[in-house]
């Protein structure tokens, strides 16, 4: 404060004021914009979390009250009398443990495919990338047929098999591109001082792909934890449900049970995870889209 | 070298093992099935030539899911991009909280397809959802009384509800972009007296045209095999003019209410999806083959 040069005079002032009003009246259609935007999300989050804690009664005698009283016996129904609690456990049980497969198989091989380059590693890397380009129902009949054959068809085993299948694609264009970000520094002189392959991959590389992995582990957390198309085509079994699933069902049978505060609590349930990791984590996974297309 | 050997064998192969087995060569095998009529899992296979194929072309639901997923396409997406750019010009316009602006547009894109779907049932139901209701209050008879969720306008009552969660996507990709392009080029410009569109013209999509190849081959890709989001919007029986290819391709290989399943048919509509792909993704990187700017 005190560093303010004294010779600002009045007129200074005055003009500078005038200045940031016109700049700040610039922004208002911005910020309008941008606003109603924002705001219509946030609402709309808003009035799924309150609504849960409404009866149906109450929510269909008016859908945009607030709940006089809180109801969260809601998410005890949801949880317990419709089984989402299990459906929570197989989610959390085939999505975690696909991520770290996902991680321990992309990871090595976009370290080799973008840095231990050999005759055929750039058409190995561009079959990989091809695949994001390959519309998954296209796979489902062959996959079934595979499934069926190896017994692991309608398991929760064979949809985390398809899990890591059909998200190597992607992870491993994300990891490549940022492996080679990586600079060669590090690498060279652990080579020099007489490390091996595999320390140089463990004890540098691997700690140097920290950030990447990370950012690689939540975006498949997120994406595959709300994906129900893959658990539809390959899971019958009521009890081995993903949570996605089982909320989907949970939706269908709404015209004959009409337990819209269950399923609204049940939404709930299935957000909460997301929006958590998105919040504390929201810009490593905002990088992670950035990372294979916009080179760095 | 005989470690080295070693080291990508033992690094490379497991990935591509996986890979080989469930991706790739189901996708190869898939051109196989659709030469066939299969109308279940343990039921012989008849060999049918391209007959499925012949159908298809024929087929009046085919086609409607077709021109259904074009519109996404073409549409969905000119408008998907259109509003992305605004928003990435406004956030990157020197309002205050650009990061939480931007993770409030993407934060659809975090939660479940089903979360979003019953909310939108929400916002489109004609007996008390949002818009009618707000169309009463003030008093548009007409909007009042419009059924969002009929048949002849559920597709593009889904399409706006999709064009809002994807914004977000782009968005992101965008703002990654423009932060790159160094702020002298704008300052120059500022007093070489462009204005607003002059700069967007001659700075922005230039030196973003790399992002925004990449962006429209990905925003192909998703369109082009979208299911999640208009199967769910639907709720149980979808009716046909909201079908998009992928979803026509699941109902009749797996999700009729009769059991009688079409597999070989169901498997040359993915083939034809693929097909799609790879014509629209050649054609987008002839399209916008452009010399590469570097700076």
């Amino acid at each position: 404060m005190s560093a303010e040069p004294v010779v600002s005079t009045q007129s200074h002032l005055g003009l500078r004021r005038m200045d940031l009003v016109k700049k700040w009246a610039g922004h208002i259609p911005a910020y309008l914009i941008l606003g109603l935007w924002s705001l219509f999300t946030l609402f709309i989050i808003l009035w799924i979390m309150l609504s849960s804690l409404k009866s149906t009664r109450e929510l269909f005698a008016d859908v945009w009250a607030l709940p006089g009283k809180l109801h969260f016996e809601n998410y005890v129904k949801a949880l317990f009398a419709a089984d989402l609690e299990l459906y929570f456990l197989n989610s959390l049980a085939v999505v975690l443990t696909s991520v770290v497969v996902i991680l321990a198989l992309s990871a090595p091989a976009s370290y080799i495919l973008s840095r231990k380059k050999f005759k055929g590693s750039n058409l190995i890397t561009l079959l990989f990338i091809a695949g994001i380009g390959i519309p998954f129902p296209l796979l489902f009949i062959p996959l079934f047929v595979i499934l069926t054959g190896l017994a692991i068809n309608n398991t929760l085993i064979g949809l985390g098999v398809l899990f890591v299948a059909l998200s190597l694609p992607f992870t491993v264009y994300m990891l490549t591109s940022f492996f080679g970000s990586l600079p060669v520094e590090l690498e060279e002189a652990a080579i020099i001082d007489g490390a091996s392959d595999f320390q140089v991959f463990f004890r540098v590389m691997l700690p140097l792909a920290l950030p990447g992995l990370i950012t690689a582990a939540i975006f498949n957390f997120i994406g595959l934890w709300n994906e129900y198309q893959l658990a539809l085509v390959f899971l019958n079994n009521p009890n081995l449900s993903t949570l996605s699933l089982g909320l989907y069902s949970l939706s269908n049978g709404m015209e004959y049970t009409g337990d819209w505060a269950g399923l609204l609590a049940g939404v709930v349930i299935v957000m909460i995870p997301t929006i958590i990791l998105y919040v504390v984590l929201s810009e490593k996974m905002i990088s992670g889209i950035t990372m294979g297309a916009v080179k760095a | 070298m005989k470690t080295r050997k070693r080291l990508i064998a033992l690094f490379l192969l497991p990935a591509s093992l996986v890979y080989l087995a469930f991706f790739l060569l189901p996708a190869v095998w898939a051109f196989y099935y659709s030469f066939f009529d299969w109308s279940g899992f343990g039921l012989n296979m008849k060999f049918w030539g391209v007959k499925n194929y012949i159908e298809l072309f024929r087929d009046p639901i085919f086609r409607l899911s077709l021109r259904n997923t074009l519109f996404i396409l073409v549409v969905g997406g000119i408008t998907v991009f259109a509003l992305a750019f605004l928003l990435t010009v406004l956030v990157n316009s020197g309002v205050k909280g650009k990061k939480f602006f931007r993770a409030m547009i993407f934060l659809p894109n975090v939660i479940a397809t089903i979360a979003l779907t019953t909310l939108w049932a929400f916002i489109y139901n004609p007996s008390f959802g949002v818009l009618n209701s707000f169309f009463r209050v003030i008093g548009w008879e007409a909007g009042a009384k419009f059924t969002f969720t009929s048949m002849d306008h559920i597709f593009y009552a889904m399409l706006v509800a999709l064009i809002w969660i994807e914004v977000g996507f782009f968005l992101v990709l965008l703002m990654a972009g423009m932060d790159k392009i160094p702020a002298e080029y704008y300052e120059a410009a500022k007093i070489e007296g462009a204005n607003q569109w002059q700069m967007f013209k001659g700075i922005t999509v230039p030196l973003l045209w790399d992002v925004i190849s990449v962006g429209t081959v990905l925003w192909s890709i998703f369109a082009l095999k979208v299911f999640e989001f208009p199967y769910a919007f639907s709720q149980i029986q979808p009716p046909t003019t909201i079908y998009t290819v992928a979803m026509y391709l699941y109902i009749e290989g797996f999700g009729k209410r009769d059991p009688i399943y079409r597999l070989g048919y169901a498997t040359a509509i993915g083939v034809v999806l693929l097909l799609c792909v790879v014509v629209i993704v050649l054609l987008l990187r002839r399209l916008m083959r452009r010399e590469v700017i570097q700076y």
